[in-house]
């Protein structure tokens, strides 16, 4: 394994994501650097168990890169003319903070159901609802317990 | 991390949930933080966070108390 191309490959799929709001399969990885796909499977795994993203449970497919989610969820992120989905609230925050770009968020309140809106914009934020808050279930310490719940 | 039209909805989840209440921040203090958290997260020079370095972000973002100990 090269080091170099372990971190391109992080590179590689983080941009996929940034630029097609999708990860690229371990395939399209392969072609990208032209190299076997056994070879970008293991730089799949090793960049999985090293947290820099995650992998749905026993494939190669990435549900997570955050802040983008390879799922549809209910934090939608219009930016640069894509829409993107987010993890969490705060990651639907990370993909403006990412991508340096202005936002309009579409989300909702996990108990009430209700639409929430927030723009970004030159950095700023902006929402109907003041009040808003986010909650984190679980101290830093245990974020990697169990990552979808956290 | 979920999303609350306020505190009192936060309450009735934890409760409906029958889970304790963790940390809650306004969405203000989210974006500043995401701002500090994601801002390199596309360079190929981003290789991850050490301990220490995580601990400097909660810093800089004014997250104090043992909930964000690293």
């Amino acid at each position: 394994m090269k080091d170099i191309l372990l971190w391109q490959t992080r590179h590689f799929i983080y941009n996929h994501f940034a630029d097609t709001t999708r990860p690229p399969s371990v395939d399209e990885t392969a072609a990208h650097f032209n190299i076997p796909t056994e070879e970008a499977t293991e730089y799949y795994k090793e960049l999985h168990n090293r947290h820099t993203f995650f992998l749905d449970l026993e494939t190669l497919t990435v549900r997570m890169a955050n802040p983008f989610s390879g799922i549809p969820t209910d934090f939608k992120v219009h930016a640069n003319g894509k829409t993107y989905f987010a993890n969490c609230a705060w990651d639907m925050l990370g993909i403006p903070a990412a991508l340096h770009a202005d936002a309009v968020i579409e989300a909702v309140c996990t108990e009430s159901g209700e639409k929430v809106e927030i723009e970004i914009r030159d950095e700023n934020l902006r929402s109907t609802n003041y009040d808003l808050r986010i909650h984190f279930p679980l101290p830093f310490a245990r974020w990697y317990d169990d990552l979808v719940f956290t | 991390m979920l999303l609350f039209q306020s505190e009192a909805w936060i309450d009735k989840w934890c409760k409906r949930n029958n889970l304790p209440r963790g940390e809650v921040l306004t969405i203000d203090q989210v974006w500043e933080l995401s701002k500090l958290w994601y801002h390199n997260r596309l360079s190929l020079e981003y290789h991850g966070r050490s301990a220490e370095q995580v601990a400097e972000v909660f810093r800089e973002a004014g997250l104090k108390s043992e909930f964000w100990y690293v």
